[in-house]
């Protein structure tokens, strides 16, 4: 009852003084739609992160062919290593437990062109198995399937950017690319995949966006070797049945290349998954600052109410006295005032999930940030909010409180 | 006996200076009384107000109200008193300027707990009784001074207080509504209500059945007034 009524009070004194009061609560506004902002846009950048590393799937290991300099590779064939080949493929899949398949791959930098458009690409010679392996699906058409494989034809995936770029909004089914000297025909073009920006261990940092894939058989037929020590292949795509051995597995292969390699080393291993909970460890760090950065605004906010909250009750001193007279006791006037600065900040609080939510939508709308926003961003922003208000509220309300009520009563 | 006093004294610390306000005051009244405490500005007679309205305690002496000693209460108990057995009318009114007659009238009762219903059954009742039952929704600003002090009044008597403090009731009204004013307390006075007014006017203390002057923090003179 008292509180209800405490509350419909607090709420006609902040109506009666709107400029104030909104004066009053703009830092828990800024301070909690800046808390959801900083958040949305941490698990954003976290997702994006993330999906990176999906692209290369939670449960491969992937072994990549090391880029030498031509005397480097020299010295390394001297030493009976043959670099990566399809046999180390058919070894680890024989040897390595648990390992569903193997895919191959070789890959080259070459000029495609169609007409008059040309665009830099990476030639990538795959075998049918990497749709399964890498989660690969195609916007439109197919991917190379088995009998395209074994009768080398030629015929080419491209890559949603580069199929924009040779053949803008034009549907590229059944046209021909020029890839040097050679012509390829479109059978599929694929969905687009998460951009890498930075260098993942031996991954170079590409777009996979520009990628154009043809069957390995074909590659090894039609596309010349870079020279007469360049690897069979340049990468190998292990994919396993459980996600939980992946170290472990990732040692055995490790072991066995090794001495495939005679000691070489000439080849790089990747496990996807150790890199996206590095990542997402370190995101989760990077989110902490950003979220505590925001917080520190609501506290100032949170300051900004006790100010003119301590206005208010000089400037209310008289009020107080008058309370105080009739009958009202100190925990009357202390829940009136604290009342106050909770009704204040939950009316911040809403405000700036509120603003929190469209400033979310539009940094993602006009940035190329992506921002995500999450439930208990929304919590953590207003329950901080309401806090700040109560701890900030109750030095004012204290000091109400104990107002002697004669002296508060002759107050001007 | 409604009001016992023995020997009150109040001392103000000004920095280093020690001021008496009160020199020794006994006094006693009682249930249906009708008092006027008059003397010069500085007698200390609205010091003995105060604390005759538990609003100020006293530096030595006993002073017992419907035979509670009210010396040793705490903050709270003393809060309780005035809002259940003490009504106060002040020279400025002190209504909350942004509450409506009507819930200036109800504030005490909340404060008692009371029920929203009951409230304003009360709240309303008590206007009606000085007047003002076609006020009650109207803000202090849009009232004149004689309406807001009977407003004042409403908000003293809905808790059926044991006596009626007035300081100065009239000192900010002119003289047809002090009159008004000085009716209302007259009727309340027929009705059993002990009240006990502050003034330094001589037709105001006219009006009450026993005068008590006060000089320099003590009684010098007290007389019935039989009219």
């Amino acid at each position: 009852m008292q509180i209800k009524e405490n509350v419909n009070k607090a709420i006609i004194s902040l109506i009666d003084h709107k400029f104030r009061s909104f004066l009053t609560i703009l830092g828990i506004i800024f301070g909690t739609a800046s808390v959801i902002a900083m958040i949305s846009i941490g698990e954003g950048t976290k997702k994006q992160a993330i999906a990176k590393y999906q692209d290369l799937g939670v449960s491969n290991i992937i072994i990549r062919d090391k880029d030498l300099t031509d005397p480097e590779l020299e010295a390394v064939r001297m030493k009976f290593s043959k670099g990566l080949s399809v046999d180390d493929a058919r070894i680890i899949a024989e040897v390595v437990p648990g390992v569903v398949s193997v895919s191959p791959q070789s890959e080259v930098k070459m000029e495609a062109k169609v007409g008059d458009r040309s665009a830099k690409s990476s030639v990538i010679g795959v075998t049918p198995s990497i749709v399964s392996i890498l989660n690969y699906q195609t916007e439109k058409g197919e991917f190379i399937n088995s009998d395209q494989y074994d009768r080398q034809l030629k015929v080419c995936v491209l890559g949603a950017g580069i199929s924009r770029e040779l053949f803008s909004y034009d549907d590229p089914i059944g046209k021909s690319v020029k890839v040097e000297d050679q012509w390829f025909e479109v059978i599929g073009v694929m969905q687009p995949k998460a951009l890498f920006t930075e260098t993942v261990g031996e991954l170079a940092s590409r777009d996979l966006n520009n990628d154009i894939y043809i069957p390995l058989s074909t590659f090894n037929k039609r596309i010349p070797k870079k020279n007469q020590f360049t690897s069979e292949v340049k990468q190998l795509t292990v994919k396993l049945s459980e996600s939980t051995q992946l170290l472990p597995s990732a040692d055995v292969i490790r072991n066995l290349l090794s001495r495939r390699h005679f000691n070489n080393d000439d080849f790089s291993i990747i496990v996807p998954y150790e890199l996206m909970k590095q990542e997402e460890k370190e995101t989760r760090i990077y989110n902490l600052l950003l979220a505590s950065i925001a917080a520190i605004s609501l506290i100032v906010g949170g300051i900004g109410i006790m100010n003119i909250m301590l206005a208010s009750v000089l400037e209310r001193t008289r009020e107080i006295g008058i309370r105080r007279a009739i009958g009202g006791k100190k925990k009357h006037i202390m829940g009136q005032f604290v009342t106050e600065a909770v009704v204040l900040s939950i009316t911040g609080g809403i405000i700036g999930v509120v603003l929190g939510i469209s400033l979310s939508l539009g940094i993602a709308w006009a940035t190329e940030v992506q921002t995500t926003i999450t439930l208990y961003s929304i919590l953590i922003a207003f329950g901080f909010s309401v806090l700040v208000g109560i701890t900030f509220g109750y030095l004012p309300a204290k000091q109400a409180s104990n107002l002697s009520p004669i002296d508060s009563i002759r107050h001007e | 006996m409604l009001i016992d006093i023995e020997n009150l004294r109040k001392e103000y610390h000004l920095d280093s200076i020690e001021v008496a306000a009160l020199r020794g005051i006994d006094l006693k009244i009682t249930q249906n009384e009708f008092v006027a405490i008059m003397g010069p500005s500085g007698s200390g007679k609205s010091t003995l107000m105060n604390i005759l309205g538990c609003l100020d305690t006293p530096s030595s002496g006993t002073y017992r109200f419907n035979q509670i000693d009210v010396t040793g209460l705490n903050d709270d108990d003393l809060s309780d008193i005035r809002n259940k057995h003490i009504g106060f009318i002040f020279q400025s009114f002190n209504l909350l300027p942004r509450m409506t007659a009507l819930e200036n009238v109800e504030l005490p009762l909340m404060y008692a707990g009371v029920d929203k219903m009951t409230r304003l059954d009360l709240s309303k009742k008590a206007l009606e009784k000085v007047g003002l039952s076609d006020r009650m929704r109207h803000r202090p600003s849009e009232l004149s001074g004689g309406q807001r002090q009977r407003v004042a009044i409403a908000r003293a008597l809905v808790n059926s207080p044991g006596i009626i403090l007035a300081d100065e009731p009239t000192g900010a009204l002119d003289t047809a509504s002090s009159m008004e004013i000085m009716d209302i307390f007259k009727q309340l006075h027929e009705e059993g209500n002990t009240i006990l007014i502050i003034t330094h006017e001589r037709d105001i203390a006219a009006c009450c059945k026993r005068i008590l002057l006060i000089r320099d923090g003590l009684i010098t003179s007290d007389t019935s007034n039989l009219n």
